[in-house]
C-alpha cells in the first residue's frame, strides 16, 4: 500500500498544482509534496515492505496493476525521490512561464518514474515508461532554450521509436506465456526461450534502453537536448531518466533473455567502451559548458553500460552505486551550469573566465562537483567507477584499461572546463557577478555533501542492493 | 595505538577550520592554526614512535571503519603503523611543520592566505593517508589526494593561465600514472584476493620469482610511481609545478607527493623482490632520469627550475636504489633529501622574497652579505645535495653509489657522473646567487623575518647532521636507520664490499667533486661568467639542453595535438557526418516514403474507383486461386 | 403466383446470371471510364438493378420470398441515393459549372 502512496502523492499533487494560481504557492506545494515523497521513500528504505501492492486492472488480458520493490528498484526510487525536491527547488526565484503547469509536469514525471521503477508487470512498466516521456516532452518544448522545437521533436521520436520495439517485444513475450497469457515479470522470467529467438529478441528489447541511456551509437539525441533543456529539464533527463534505460535493461534483459545477453555481451561491452572513449574525446574540444557536461555524462553512462554487461558482482554493484552517484553529480553539475549561465549570460567558454575572483565559494562548489565527476577517491564517483573497472578487469584486462581511460580523459576535459569558467583574471564584464545566494546553498550543499558522504561511507548503499546484486548475477 | 588516528585527523581539522572560516580568520591566524595542528600531528607521530618501540611490536593496525565490503573485496579504512610508515609520518609532519611555519612569513599579506593554509593542511592530510594506509586502496586515496592538492596549490595564483595550465598538467600526468596504479591494484586483488598489505605480502611468497603475474603487477604499480615521483617519461609536470608559491614546491618536493612513489615501491618490496625484470626496468629508468634531469639542470636560469630538475634527478637516484633492491637506502635518501631539498626550496623562497619576486639567477648575485642566514643554510644544503661529507647527502648518496658498484661498476660510473653534474649545477646556482656583484640595480635585498629563517636554521642542522642516522659499518656505525626499517622493508642483501674498495670509491668521488667545485668556482666566481640571456643563440646541444631537450614540445606534438585533432575529427566527421545524418536520414526517409504514397491520394475519384475495383478483383482472384 | 415462378423457371438460371454479369460489367465500366457524373450515376443504377434482377431470379428459383423483399428494399435505398446523388450533381453544376467528375479532386489532405 505504501508503494501506491509513493506513486499517488506526486500524481495527485501534480494534477492539483496545475490549477494553482499563485506562482509561489504552486512551488511551495510542489516542493512540499516532493519532500513528503522523499520522507516516505526513506521510511520504505528503513522498513522494507515485503508485500507489494496488487489490484485488478485489465481483466480480460489478465494484466494486474502490481507494484513491488527489490534492491535495484530501491536504488532507483531513492535516487528519483531524492533528486526531485532539488529539481523543483532549482526553479525557485527564477522567472519562468506558467509555473503551476511546469511544476505539475515535473511532479507527473516523478509519478511516472516511480511507477516505472516499481512496476512488476511489463505492460504496466511500458505504460509508465511512455507516461514519463509526455511531461518531459512538454517541459523541454515549452521551457527549453534555443532550437527547442526541432531538438525536442527529435528526442521524442527517437525515444518513441525505441519504445515501439519494446512494445513489440512485450507483446511477443506475452503470447509466449503459457495458459491465460500474462505480462507479469515473474511469468516472463520463467519462460524458456530458445537461443535462436533470444538473440534477436535481445535487440528488440535492448534498443529502447540503449536509446534512453544512451549507448553509442544511439546517443545523437542527447548532447543537443541537454544543451537546450532548461536546468530542471536537464536535471531530470540526465539525473534520472538515463537511469530508466539501465533499470529497464537490468529488469528485462538479464532474467528474460539470458542467452541473448550472453551472445551479445562482448558486442555491447565494446560498444560501451567505444562510447566511453568517443564521448570523452569529443568532449575536450567542445567549447560549451553544457555540451561538455552532456558528453561527460555519456562517457559515464557508457562505462555503466559496459559494466552492466560484464555482469559480475563487482560490476553490478558498482553500477548500481554509480547510478546514485552519477545522478547526484550530474544534477549538481547542471545546476552549476545554470548558475554560470545566469551570472554571465553564457555557457560558451570563450565568453567565460575568472569567475572565481568574484565568486570564490561558487568556484569551490563547482570544483567539488567536477571532482565527483572525475571520480576522485572519497567522492561517490570513485567507489562506483572503481568497482565497475574491477568488474571489467575480472572479465578482461583490456576492458579495464579502456574503461579506465575515462579517469584520464575525464580529468582532462572537466578540469579544462573548470579552468575556463572559474580561473583566470577578472574580466571587466563580470564586475557585477555575485557569489551564491541562500537558495543555491540549499540546493548544492546537500548534493555535494552526498557526493562526499557516499564516497566516504558507501557501505549503506551496498547493503541496500545486496539482495538484488546477487540475484542478478545468479540469473546470469 | 588509537592515537594514530589523530595524526591525519589533526591536519584535516586544520583544513576544515581554515577552509570554512576563511572569511573570519584575520592576519596570521590561519597560518598559526595550520602550523600548530601539523606540529601537534608531528608530536603525536613521535609519541607513536616511542609507544611502538616500547610495545616491542613491529607494527600495529588501527581500523577506523569498513569502507567497502563486497564479496571477497573487503577494504577497511585502516591505518598501518610500522617502522616504514612511522618514518614517513615523521618526515611528512616534521618537514611539513617547518614549511607551514615558514609560509606564515612567506605568504604574509597574500589576500588568499587562509585558503592557502587550508590547502596545505589538506595536502599534509592526503600524504598522511598515503603513508599510513594499511591497504593499497587507502594508499590510493592519499595518492590521488596529493594529486588534487598539488593541482590546487600549483594553480594557487589562478589568475595566471600559464599556472593553471601547469596545475592541470600535473594532475593529468599523475592521473596517467594512477590508471596504471589502479590496474595494478586490481590485478593484485584478483591474484591475492586482498589488497591489504599484510595479507598480500604473506601470500606473495607462494608466487614464483619472475612469474608473469608478479612482473605485470609490479610494472603496473611502477607506472603509478613514475607519474607520482616524476620519472621518465612522466616527469615533465614537476618542473612546471614551480608555478605554485615556493613553500608549495618545498612541500611537494621534500615532504610529500614525489616521495610517494618511492614509499609505495619500498612498501611493496616483497613483491618487487619477486620481479627481477621490473627491478631492472627501475634501474634503467632511475639512472636515465638521474642523468637526464641533471643535464637539463645545467642550463636552467630560474632558481626554482634548477631545484626542480635537481629533484627529478635525485628521485632518479632513489629509483636506482629501489631497482638495486636497496629499499631502505632509498628511504634513507628520501629522508636526507627531504631535509636538504626543503631547505633549498625555502632558501630559494627567501631569496625570491628578498629580491621582490625575481627568480632569474642571472639577475641575482652578491647576496652573501645581504642574506647571511639564507646563505649559510643554502650552503649547507648545497654541500649536502652534492654529497660532501659529513653532510647528510653524502651518506645516503654514497650508499646508493656503493650498491650500484656491487651490482655493476658501469652503473657506478654513470651514477657518479650524474652526481658530479649535480654538484656542478648546484654550485653554479650557489655562486651565481650569492657570490659576485649584485646584477640588478634597484633592488634592496633584506634578510627574511625570523619566522622564515628559524625553519631554515633547523633544516640546516638536519641537513648537516641527518646522515648520522645511518652511519655505515665502514665508519664504525651500525646502519641504525636501515636496520630500523628492516622489519617493514625487505631489502635484497648483496655481497658486502670490502672496506678498501669502498674507501677507494669514496676517495675517488671526493676528489672528483673537489675538481668540479673548483671548476664551478673558477667559471662563475673568478671569471664571473653569467649565463647568456634568452636572446643569445647557443650552440645546438646547449640550446637543446636549455630547452629541456624539447620533451614538452615532443609530448605536445605526439599526444596533445593528435588527441585534439581526433576530437575534432570525431565530432566534425563521425558525429556530424555519419551518426547524426544516419538518424536524420531515417527521418527523411519516412518523409520521402510519405511523399511517394501521397501520390496515390490525389483526390481523383476515378482513380479511387479504379483502385477499388482493381482491389476487389484482385481479392476475388486471390480467393479463387485458393 | 405459382405461374409466374414456373414461367421464370422456363429460362435457365445461367442466362439470368450471364445477363446480370453483363449488365453489372457495363455499369462498372461506365463508372470507371466515363467522366460525366450523370452517366456515372446512371451506371451505378444499372449495377444496382443488375443485382436486383439476379436476386429476384435466385429468389424465384429457390422459392424464397426473402430475396424479393430485399429487392424492394434496395430499390428504396437506391431511390434515396439517387436523390442525394442528383442534388450533389446540381450543386456541382452550380459551383464549378460542369459535371466532369475529375474536377472533384478535393478529396485529399
Amino acid at each position: 500500500m505504501i508503494l501506491l502512496i509513493l506513486l499517488l502523492i506526486p500524481f495527485i499533487s501534480g494534477l492539483a498544482v496545475a490549477f494553482f494560481k499563485g506562482t509561489q504557492a504552486a512551488r511551495t506545494f510542489a516542493v512540499a509534496s516532493a519532500i513528503l515523497n522523499l520522507v516516505i521513500t526513506i521510511f520504505v528504505l528503513v522498513n522494507p515492505v515485503s508485500e507489494g501492492y496488487s489490484a485488478e486492472w485489465i481483466g480480460f488480458m489478465n494484466i494486474q496493476f502490481n507494484l513491488a520493490t527489490d534492491g535495484i528498484s530501491l536504488v532507483m526510487i531513492l535516487l528519483t525521490n531524492l533528486l526531485f525536491p532539488f529539481v523543483i527547488l532549482a526553479g525557485w526565484g527564477r522567472s519562468q512561464r506558467n509555473v503551476p503547469m511546469l511544476n505539475s509536469l515535473i511532479l507527473l514525471t516523478q509519478a511516472a518514474l516511480n511507477g516505472v521503477f516499481m512496476a512488476q508487470n511489463a505492460f504496466l512498466f511500458y505504460v509508465f515508461w511512455e507516461l514519463a516521456l509526455i511531461p518531459v516532452y512538454f517541459i523541454l518544448l515549452v521551457w527549453g532554450g534555443d532550437d527547442r522545437k526541432s531538438i525536442t521533436l527529435r528526442f521524442f521520436i527517437y525515444t518513441l521509436a525505441g519504445s515501439l520495439f519494446l512494445l513489440f517485444g512485450i507483446i511477443y513475450l506475452y503470447q509466449l506465456t503459457p495458459g491465460s497469457h500474462t505480462t507479469d515479470f515473474s511469468a516472463f522470467n520463467q519462460l524458456q526461450i530458445p537461443e535462436q529467438t533470444q538473440t534477436w529478441l535481445f535487440w528488440i528489447l535492448f534498443v529502447a534502453f540503449a536509446i534512453k541511456m544512451p549507448v553509442f551509437p544511439f546517443h545523437t539525441w542527447q548532447p543537443p537536448t541537454y544543451k537546450m533543456a532548461s536546468t530542471q529539464g536537464a536535471m531530470i533527463l540526465a539525473g534520472v531518466m538515463t537511469k530508466m534505460g539501465i533499470y529497464g535493461a537490468l529488469r528485462f534483459l538479464f532474467p528474460i533473455v539470458p542467452l541473448g545477453v550472453q551472445f551479445w555481451q562482448p558486442v555491447v561491452i565494446i560498444l560501451g567502451l567505444i562510447g566511453v572513449i568517443y564521448a570523452s574525446v569529443i568532449a575536450f574540444k567542445h567549447t560549451n559548458l553544457k555540451t561538455m557536461i552532456a558528453y561527460s555524462s555519456m562517457a559515464h553512462i557508457s562505462l555503466m553500460a559496459a559494466a552492466m554487461f560484464v555482469a559480475n558482482e563487482y560490476a553490478v554493484k558498482g553500477l548500481l552505486f554509480q547510478v546514485m552517484s552519477h545522478g547526484i553529480t550530474i544534477a549538481a553539475l547542471f545546476y552549476l551550469a545554470c548558475l554560470v549561465k545566469e551570472k554571465t549570460g553564457s555557457t560558451e567558454f570563450h565568453q567565460l573566465g575568472g569567475l572565481k575572483n568574484k565568486a570564490p565559494i561558487f568556484a569551490i562548489l563547482f570544483l567539488i562537483a567536477v571532482l565527483g565527476s572525475i571520480a576522485l577517491p572519497l567522492t561517490a564517483g570513485f567507489v562506483g567507477e572503481f568497482l565497475m573497472i574491477a568488474g571489467l578487469f575480472q572479465q578482461s584486462f583490456w576492458y579495464a584499461l579502456f574503461g579506465g581511460l575515462t579517469m584520464i580523459l575525464g580529468a582532462i576535459y572537466m578540469l579544462y572546463a573548470y579552468q575556463r569558467v572559474m580561473l583566470g583574471g577578472q574580466k571587466p564584464v563580470f564586475e557585477k557577478v555575485t557569489d551564491l545566494n541562500r537558495l543555491d546553498y540549499i540546493i548544492l550543499i546537500p548534493l555535494l555533501v552526498l557526493i562526499i558522504g557516499l564516497g566516504v561511507f558507501p557501505q549503506p548503499v551496498f547493503d541496500m542492493i545486496k539482495i538484488a546484486g546477487s540475484a542478478l548475477t545468479m540469473a546470469h | 595505538m588509537n592515537l594514530a588516528l589523530l595524526v591525519p585527523l589533526l591536519p584535516l581539522l586544520g583544513f576544515l577550520i581554515t577552509g570554512l572560516g576563511y572569511k573570519k580568520l584575520k592576519h596570521n591566524q590561519a597560518g598559526i592554526i595550520a602550523s600548530m595542528l601539523v606540529a601537534l600531528s608531528f608530536i603525536v607521530s613521535v609519541t607513536l614512535f616511542f609507544i611502538l618501540k616500547s610495545s616491542g611490536k613491529d607494527s600495529a593496525t588501527v581500523t577506523l571503519f569498513n569502507w567497502i565490503n563486497i564479496g571477497s573485496l573487503n577494504i577497511p579504512f585502516a591505518f598501518l603503523i610500522d617502522h616504514l610508515s612511522l618514518t614517513m609520518m615523521m618526515i611528512v609532519t616534521g618537514i611539513g611543520t617547518l614549511i607551514h611555519i615558514y609560509s606564515i612569513g612567506y605568504m604574509h599579506g597574500d589576500e588568499r592566505v587562509n585558503s592557502f593554509f587550508a590547502q596545505m593542511n589538506l595536502f599534509t592530510f592526503s600524504m598522511l593517508l598515503l603513508v599510513m594506509g594499511s591497504n593499497y586502496l587507502v594508499l590510493f586515496i592519499g595518492w590521488e589526494g596529493v594529486g588534487l592538492c598539488s593541482y590546487l596549490l600549483i594553480g594557487f595564483w589562478y589568475k595566471n593561465p600559464a599556472y593553471n595550465y601547469a596545475a592541470r598538467k600535473a594532475f593529468i600526468m599523475n592521473r596517467i600514472g594512477d590508471l596504471g596504479f589502479i590496474l595494478g591494484i586490481l590485478l593484485l586483488f584478483f591474484t591475492f584476493k586482498s589488497v591489504t598489505f599484510s595479507e598480500v605480502f604473506q601470500q606473495a611468497g607462494a608466487l614464483q620469482t619472475g612469474s608473469t603475474t608478479i612482473t605485470l603487477i609490479t610494472l603496473l604499480l611502477l607506472v603509478g610511481a613514475l607519474g607520482k615521483s616524476a620519472q621518465i617519461p612522466l616527469y615533465t609536470w614537476l618542473p612546471d609545478a614551480m608555478a605554485g608559491p615556493t613553500p608549495v614546491s618545498a612541500l611537494i618536493h621534500a615532504a610529500t607527493m614525489v616521495t610517494a612513489g618511492i614509499y609505495m615501491i619500498a612498501r611493496s618490496s616483497i613483491l618487487y623482490n619477486l620481479a627481477p625484470v621490473t627491478l631492472e626496468v627501475i634501474v634503467v629508468i632511475g639512472l636515465a632520469t638521474a642523468i637526464f634531469a641533471a643535464i637539463i639542470g645545467l642550463k636552467q636560469n630560474d632558481i626554482k627550475k634548477v631545484l626542480a630538475y635537481s629533484t627529478v634527478s635525485q628521485l632518479g637516484y632513489m629509483f636506482l636504489a629501489l631497482g638495486l633492491g636497496a629499499y631502505s637506502t632509498a628511504v634513507f635518501h628520501v629522508t636526507t633529501h627531504a631535509f636538504f631539498k626543503a631547505l633549498l626550496f625555502l632558501g630559494a623562497g627567501s631569496v625570491i622574497h628578498a629580491m621582490g619576486g625575481e627568480q632569474d639567477i642571472r639577475k641575482m648575485g652578491g647576496l652573501k652579505s645581504k642574506l647571511p642566514v639564507t646563505y649559510l643554510t643554502f650552503l649547507a644544503a648545497t654541500l649536502a645535495i652534492s654529497g660532501i661529507p659529513p653532510f647528510s647527502g653524502f651518506f645516503s648518496k654514497d650508499m646508493i653509489l656503493s650498491k650500484a658498484f656491487e651490482q655493476n661498476p658501469m652503473l657506478y660510473a654513470l651514477a657518479l657522473g650524474g652526481a658530479l653534474i649535480t654538484c656542478f649545477y648546484m654550485f653554479r646556482l650557489l655562486y651565481l646567487v650569492f657570490f659576485g656583484e649584485n646584477r640588478t640595480a634597484n633592488v634592496h635585498p633584506h634578510e627574511s623575518p625570523k619566522v622564515m629563517t628559524v625553519p631554515l636554521m633547523i633544516l640546516a642542522v638536519l641537513s648537516t647532521l641527518g646522515g648520522f642516522l645511518n652511519i655505515p659499518a665502514l665508519l664504525g656505525g651500525k646502519l641504525g636507520f636501515s636496520s630500523y626499517l628492516d622489519s617493514a622493508v625487505t631489502s635484497k642483501s648483496g655481497e658486502e664490499m670490502n672496506h678498501t674498495t669502498e674507501m677507494g670509491l669514496i676517495a675517488l668521488s671526493l676528489v672528483l667533486l673537489a675538481i668540479v667545485i673548483y671548476w664551478a668556482y673558477n667559471t662563475f666566481v673568478k671569471k664571473a661568467e653569467v649565463p647568456a640571456g634568452d636572446e643569445v643563440q647557443l650552440p645546438a646541444f646547449q640550446k637543446a639542453v636549455a630547452n629541456k631537450f624539447y620533451v614538452d614540445e615532443l609530448y605536445r606534438a605526439v599526444f596533445e595535438k593528435p588527441l585534439a585533432s581526433l576530437s575534432v575529427f570525431l565530432f566534425k566527421k563521425v558525429e556530424s557526418l555519419i551518426l547524426d545524418p544516419a538518424v536524420n536520414n531515417i527521418g527523411r526517409g519516412t518523409a520521402v516514403l510519405g511523399a511517394l504514397t501521397r501520390k496515390l491520394q490525389r483526390g481523383n475519384i476515378s482513380f479511387y474507383l479504379f483502385a477499388m475495383v482493381a482491389g476487389i478483383l484482385l481479392f476475388i482472384v486471390f480467393i479463387l486461386i485458393i | 403466383m405459382k405461374d409466374i415462378t414456373s414461367a421464370i423457371q422456363i429460362i435457365p438460371l445461367e442466362h439470368y446470371i450471364l445477363l446480370c454479369v453483363t449488365l453489372f460489367s457495363i455499369g462498372l465500366l461506365g463508372i470507371l471510364f466515363r467522366r460525366n457524373t450523370i452517366i456515372i450515376l446512371m451506371s451505378i443504377e444499372l449495377m444496382l438493378n443488375s443485382v436486383n434482377l439476379l436476386v429476384a431470379a435466385f429468389s424465384a428459383y429457390h422459392s424464397d420470398p426473402a430475396g424479393q423483399v430485399f429487392v424492394f428494399f434496395i430499390m428504396i435505398v437506391a431511390a434515396a441515393e439517387v436523390a442525394v446523388g442528383l442534388s450533389i450533381l446540381v450543386m456541382m453544376k452550380r459551383n464549378v459549372d460542369s459535371v466532369d467528375i475529375n474536377l472533384l479532386n478535393r478529396l485529399k489532405w
